[in-house]
């Protein structure tokens, strides 16, 4: 399994919700239900987006260049490493 | 949307061996349509992408924080590589 992991580039885009600045707390009685988290439009088949974002050290990365090198596990993680 | 430097301590915190990318202006998860943007929530999710840049798997919300799926996308490839002389 470890192996399997070790082949691939795994990327980790941590995703967090700014929740700092709403000042604003509803009343008891007006709490609504979170809104469903959206869906995807993507479907298997199709091309992943091509994107360039910075890794911890400033380095640029860009999904095509692993095409033809290369398959990638894209994870994004929501609230997952910060306070936010 | 972690910031790069939050992102940072995480990896050195535990000592991560893939890259660490940071979408603080949140412009890919509204690509991969993971940013609902009337309510400003954003989705979980793991996609699997082959060597030809195509999507192999696509697991959302809790499911995508278990690495089952993605591990079992991936045993696709090694299958592959197998049986490829």
């Amino acid at each position: 399994m470890k192996t399997r992991i070790a082949q691939l580039a795994v990327f980790l885009l941590s995703v967090v919700f700014v929740v700092h600045g709403q000042t604003t707390t509803p009343a008891p009685t007006q709490q609504t239900a979170p809104p469903a988290a959206p869906k995807t439009f993507l479907k298997v088949g199709q091309p992943a987006p091509d994107f360039t974002l910075p890794d911890t050290t400033g380095k640029k990365i860009t999904l095509s260049d692993f095409k033809g090198k290369k398959n990638v596990v894209l994870a994004f993680y929501v609230l997952a490493f910060t306070g936010g | 949307m972690d910031s790069s430097p939050a992102n940072k301590r995480f990896a050195e915190d535990i000592a991560v061996t893939f890259p660490l990318l940071s979408d603080w202006k949140r412009k890919v998860v509204k690509d991969y349509g993971l940013l609902d943007d009337k309510s400003d929530y954003l989705a979980r999710a793991t996609f699997v992408v082959n060597k030809e840049g195509i999507i192999t798997s696509i697991e959302e919300g809790r499911t995508a924080v278990d690495p089952t799926g993605a591990y079992s996308a991936c045993s696709v490839f090694e299958k592959k590589k197998a049986t490829t002389p």
